[in-house]
């Protein structure tokens, strides 16, 4: 017979596109992309919460009281799950593949509802889309547009596109014959037959037929998780090819939820959307009588009245945060935020690597990104140079045929390991027998059977079609072929049950790590050399980069470190790779100065690094300016600081019992007087860092003529006769009390009490407009470095004596951190240090208390050597 | 001056519909046609109807009479022949002028109502008027008054489904109304509503017509509905029209064997008035009779034979029968009423539609009247 091949003028037309129509590729690349992006800055940039407070408003005002309920409840279990970015990716392509099919299909369903030559001509092509398997328009949709959005979005276009034509035309189509004459006999248009009569009458197919649009959508943009579309559909595919099962069920119940929610929203839309469908739902309300309440459904107005109130709470704190969204610049900082994509193969040791990467480029301030692809993709990316760089190439066997079609476009970053070996193993328990040769013989200990990987996989065929043959094992042992994961499975349950079992494996492996193995020697050499694996970068990679690319080239795992490593993720699954790596480097101090090493010298390494530090601070201003300062500090000084916020009892407690190390913020002798008599046998006084304090009302500076509480007497009228205080519950507020008095005030001020923050804000707004105000204030605060306050003397000594703030550690602090204690008894920081360290905390926003404080520290060469310093 | 008239209009469905024409024209079967796959739906009818006249075309399903209907409004294009309104050829007008004409000049009532699902009954009967483009408020106005003249004042909020189906046609009805339009085209309307109902819709429909004066073309296969509307009836058979007429005509003079078969189970008493049987001759000595004796009964030319039955029970005299003006035209007596409803009627060749188009037909029917 001769042979036929379609498929390699396909390929070759494939490749004739690519180098004539990239214009038009980018085209739609820009579109598709650009409609995504759009649509994930909405859904992706809001507080989760509020995002599904109007998920929930929707379902309301769609559905009724209990689905909005149930709605709400699902998107915060997605939430919970911590899959909640990708979950409103996955809803962003849904929506952004929805939207093209929708504008696309329902004209040409019309059309084709009207014209029987274009319904004859678009079935077979609807019939291809549907059934052509997705997969064979996902790839060449990455050899277009390469991996992530577009091509998923493509395929996704395509694969839910037959069910809105189709409806659409059958909708139509389906409008009595009659309805349509009469519209005609009354001289209507074709175009308004269409609007009035035909497509109000349709809609309730057609709206059917968007559901079904929606609902493979939203299956195919699972699908496309495997050419790289980000969200939901990249955790499960990461889960299934990585046998995480646990994450596997999270990110399925999460596409489960979204795939319900998107049902049920968008089949109740016809309800809203259609005349016929408000009609019906009326009728059945009326039907209802007195259970109506159950089925209340707000009105249109009301419900967009909720949305966009949510909308705008979600917007505004969005708004907030972008201010504050600088990043911390450190002298560790190499990247500068800069973006880096890598990708990696599903292999144990390209995940590793990968993530072990990312987490060291993300210390050295990049922002990496991740993504998990098959060869395939991988490599067609890097040559596009979508992809940076890439750690897990087998060369020269393995992925020689990439190499050899890609290889121009690429440049090798080193051999990382090697050489790789493929091997047959055996538990260690399994005695006498060491090498292959050991095997003949011994075939009824082992069943007969050796467990094999995919029948697909190289090894196996060289196993099968050489080895045993070379050492006669043929016909004594069969291979029997599954899966990598099941040949695991099967290798864990012998050796808990201390079976004899040979495996198929390969180094490098995280069995040799987990397990005790022999690997059986091959004096004959039928397994073959082994290979290297390389780190490959995009054409360019190392001139754009030539610090990574330097790290990358100097980089090399021993075959313990990387197997302990991968043995680590193995343990943590499912999506906990990288907390995996930090928890890995954590077991090796040095590790990532070594592997990534900062340009301009070493960090200056404490004696004790690599010691854990128990930090507490209850949230006083101070306390987290000075707390996040020798976080940041004895970070760099190799320590590992960990930071925890508490009340002042608790953490009192805490230390006496040896669980903190220190804190930064005891006021003595008076404020923290109590806790300090309690526990000041087993506390340690490190010495005060700062003082005196003083308590204060303070003006403004351009209140002139008063510059001491006398001053203010007879002048209430300038002040509006008022004070403005902070909480009443405040120590300050009490004395405030007695001060007045003192001075003869008490008749004439008002004191108002409120709370510090409002206080703060009542200083901001009298200082925009040049008001005079009084506040009540204290030092240190930062309110003296963001505004022009002065503290109104005291001559009289109604305030009393300031505190001093101490650093307070546990008992025994000096002994176990002997350094660290060194540095603590000399600290000492200035009002105005300590003023502007807390007014950049303040403004860089909750939650960047670190990266605020290492701006400032950045900001104060110096100040670092002169807190910690180390010869 | 007729106001509408339709001229050897013919409808062939099927590839080659301009040969099948002239092939029908040069006068070949139409079953001829059909075994090659092309329908004739209508052939060669023309007709005139008068202002303010109602015309029935009456004929069994397939007879082609929906098929002359939609061609009246240019719903369907006629393959020959041209329809008359006002003079204007409406088979000439492109299709945007002649969407105008239909807005405007000609509405419809349909035989399953046609009434929009998705719009109120107001919405419904508005409908013509949203197409005009006449704006919302008067629309609704107009809208409404015509509902009220259909009998539905009270329901313009109502939704179709929630009338009965004799309301439903009211709505149809007022739909059309409200229009203006002055031709009227009806396509069984009445025949999907219970009889009760649809002698309701009837009686209306005369009454509305003696304000209205609208121009009616009445599509219907019930000859007794044909017979009450008619003021002419034209008669379809196998989409030839083989006789037109009065119901009169009809009755007593059916064209063709085929017609006679039909009007065989029509209560003739209740169609054929005293003038068409009395016996004109005697007027004279009628009136003489009248005048002297002045107590014999009269009754007038449009009496119904059934209203003659009571009077004859208890008289043997001879009724006269008087004009509208009262002048005696003529007499019956009981014999000639007994005689009229126990005659079979006379197929009369001569009342038969253009003769010449249906040759084999009038020989058939010659031999049928030489028979009688």
């Amino acid at each position: 017979m001769p042979e036929f091949h379609p498929g390699n003028w396909v390929e070759d037309a494939v490749d004739w596109l690519q180098t004539h129509l990239g214009w038009l590729f980018d085209f739609i690349n820009t579109v598709l992309t650009g409609l995504y992006d759009g649509i994930n800055a909405v859904l992706g940039g809001g507080e989760p919460l509020l995002l599904a407070g109007i998920f929930a408003v929707i379902a309301f005002w769609l559905r009724g009281l209990a689905a909005g309920v149930i709605a709400f409840v699902g998107f915060v279990l997605i939430d919970l799950f911590q899959l909640w970015d990708e979950a409103m990716q996955t809803l962003s392509l849904v929506l952004a593949a929805a939207v093209i099919t929708i504008v696309i299909a329902v004209p040409t369903g019309i059309w084709a509802a009207r014209k029987k030559s274009v319904s004859a001509a678009v079935r077979p092509v609807l019939d291809v889309m549907q059934t052509m398997p997705a997969f064979v328009y996902l790839i060449p949709g990455v050899m277009f547009f390469s991996v992530g959005t577009t091509p998923g979005l493509l395929a996704t276009i395509i694969f839910s596109m037959p069910p809105g034509v189709r409806m659409t035309e059958l909708g139509i189509r389906q409008v009595d014959g009659e309805l349509v004459e009469a519209a005609e006999a009354f001289g209507t248009s074709p175009k308004h037959t269409l609007t009035r009569v035909q497509f109000p009458l349709a809609l309730p197919t057609i709206m059917a037929g968007v559901n079904q649009v929606i609902m493979l959508a939203l299956s195919m943009v699972v699908i496309a998780g495997m050419a790289g579309a980000p969200g939901l559909g990249e955790r499960v595919y990461a889960a299934v090819t990585q046998v995480q099962i646990g994450l596997g069920v999270e990110s399925g119940v999460a596409v489960v939820i979204l795939a319900m929610y998107l049902d049920r929203m968008t089949g109740a839309l016809n309800v809203r959307v259609s005349p016929l469908g408000r009609r019906a739902a009326a009728k059945a309300t009326a039907m209802m009588g007195r259970m109506r309440f159950v089925r209340y459904k707000p009105g249109s107005a009301v419900a967009l009245c909720g949305v966009v109130v949510l909308a705008l709470v979600a917007g505004g704190m969005n708004f907030a945060d972008s201010g504050s969204k600088e990043q911390a610049s450190g002298s560790t900082n190499v990247g500068k935020g800069k973006q880096l994509n890598m990708g990696y193969i599903p292999w144990d040791e390209g995940i590793a690597t990968s993530y072990l990467w990312k987490e060291v480029l993300e210390q050295r301030g990049f922002k990496p990104n991740l993504k998990q692809l098959d060869a395939g993709p991988l490599y067609t990316s890097l040559a596009q140079g979508e992809t940076d760089f890439q750690t897990d190439a087998w060369l020269p066997t393995t992925h020689q045929q990439y190499w050899d079609k890609y290889g121009s476009k690429m440049e090798k970053l080193g051999s990382w390991y090697g050489p790789t070996s493929l091997e047959l193993s055996v538990p260690s328990y399994v005695k006498g027998v060491k090498s292959l040769a050991d095997l003949k013989g011994k075939g009824k200990k082992f069943d007969g059977k050796i467990i094999g990987i995919e029948s697909s996989a190289g090894e196996m065929k060289i196993l099968k079609e050489k080895v045993l043959k070379d050492y006669g094992l043929e016909g004594e042992y069969k291979v029997v072929s599954s899966s990598t994961s099941s040949m695991l499975s099967e290798l864990k349950r012998s050796i808990q049950k201390k079976e004899p079992v040979v495996v198929t494996l390969w180094s490098p492996h995280w069995a040799y790590n987990a397990y005790d193995l022999t690997k059986l020697d091959d004096p004959k050499g039928s397994f073959g050399k082994g290979e290297k694996l390389y780190n490959v970068g995009r054409k360019g990679f190392a001139k754009d980069n030539p610090v990574v690319a330097s790290w990358l080239k100097n980089f090399h795992l021993k075959e313990k470190q990387l197997t302990s490593l991968e043995d680590k993720i193995q343990g943590a699954g499912k999506g906990q790779e990288q907390k995996a790596v930090k928890e890995w480097l954590k077991d090796h101090p040095g590790f990532v100065d070594k592997m990534a090493p900062a340009p301009g010298g070493e960090k200056k390494q404490g004696k004790d690094a690599g010691k854990a530090v128990q930090m507490g601070y209850f949230p006083w201003d101070e306390a987290i300016a000075t707390t996040y300062l020798w976080q940041n500090i004895l970070e760099d000084r190799g320590y590992k600081p960990n930071v925890k916020q508490l009340d002042p009892g608790p953490l009192y407690t805490a230390l006496a019992q040896g669980q903190m190390d220190f804190q930064t913020d005891a006021w003595l002798p008076t404020t923290h007087e109590q806790y300090w008599r309690k526990y000041k046998d087993r506390l340690t006084d490190v010495g005060s860092w700062h003082g005196p304090t003083s308590l204060e009302l303070s003006v403004p500076d351009y209140v002139k003529g008063v510059d001491s509480l006398e001053d203010l007497k007879g002048k209430s009228d300038m002040f509006g006769g008022k004070i403005t205080g902070i909480e009443s519950s405040a120590g300050e507020m009490k004395i405030l009390k007695k001060v007045l008095k003192d001075y003869g005030l008490d008749k004439e001020y008002k004191v108002v009490s409120s709370s510090t923050s409002s206080m703060i804000s009542e200083v901001d707004r009298s200082v925009k407009q040049k008001k005079p105000v009084v506040a009540t204030t204290w030092s240190p605060h930062w309110v003296y470095s963001k505004y022009p306050m002065k503290k109104l003397d005291d001559p009289k000594g109604s305030w009393g004596k300031g505190d001093h703030i101490h650093v307070t550690a546990k008992k025994g602090f000096e002994k176990d951190f002997p350094e660290l204690y060194g540095w603590l008894k000399d600290f000492h920081m200035s009002e105005d240090d300590l003023g502007s360290l807390e007014a950049t905390i303040q403004s860089g926003g909750k939650g960047k208390e670190k990266e605020s404080a290492r701006k400032w520290l950045d900001s104060h060469p110096g100040m670092e050597d002169k807190l910690a310093p180390v010869k | 001056m007729s106001r509408l008239r339709a001229e050897h209009l013919y409808k062939v469905f099927g590839r080659r519909a301009d040969q099948a024409v002239a092939r029908l024209e040069a006068g070949t079967d139409r079953e001829e046609l059909r075994a090659q796959g092309t329908t004739a739906a209508v052939i060669d009818s023309s007709f005139e109807v008068e202002e303010g006249q109602i015309f029935v075309v009456m004929g069994l399903s397939g007879s082609g009479k929906s098929t002359l209907l939609r061609m009246l409004n240019g719903l369907l294009e006629p393959t020959a022949g041209r329809v008359l309104f006002d003079g204007e050829d409406l088979t000439a007008l492109p299709a945007r002028e002649l969407r105008e004409v239909r807005a405007h000049k000609i509405s419809m009532v349909f035989q399953h109502f046609a009434l929009f699902p998705h719009r109120s009954v107001l919405e419904n009967a508005a409908y013509g008027l949203e197409v005009q483009g006449v704006p919302r408020e008067e629309r609704d106005k107009r809208a409404t008054e015509a509902l009220e003249l259909a009998g539905l004042k009270g329901w313009e909020a109502s939704w179709p489904d929630e009338l009965s189906g004799g309301m439903q046609q009211r709505v149809g009805l007022a739909r059309a109304l409200a229009t203006d339009a002055d031709l009227l085209l009806m396509d069984e309307s009445f025949s999907a509503l219970d009889p009760l109902i649809r002698r309701d819709m009837q009686d209306q429909l005369l009454q509305l017509q003696k304000t209205l004066k609208k121009t009616i073309v009445f599509i219907t296969h019930d000859l007794n509905e044909a017979m009450r509307l008619g003021d002419r009836i034209a008669v379809m058979r196998d989409g030839r029209i083989v006789q037109i007429g009065t119901a009169e005509d009809i009755l007593v003079r059916p064209a063709t064997d085929y017609v006679a078969s039909f009007i065989q189970d029509v209560d003739r008493s209740r169609v054929l008035t005293a003038g068409s049987i009395m016996d004109e001759d005697k007027a004279d000595a009628a009136a003489a009779q009248g005048r002297g004796l002045g107590k014999a009964p009269t009754v007038t030319t449009e009496t119904p034979l059934a209203e003659l039955f009571t009077p004859f029970s208890t008289s043997e005299d001879a009724m006269i029968v008087t004009d509208d003006a009262g002048t005696p035209v003529g007499v019956v007596d009981r014999e000639r009423l007994l005689a009229a409803l126990a005659e079979e009627p006379r197929v009369d060749a001569a009342a038969a539609v253009p003769a010449g188009v249906a040759t084999e037909k009038t020989s058939k029917d010659a031999g049928v009247r030489a028979r009688a």
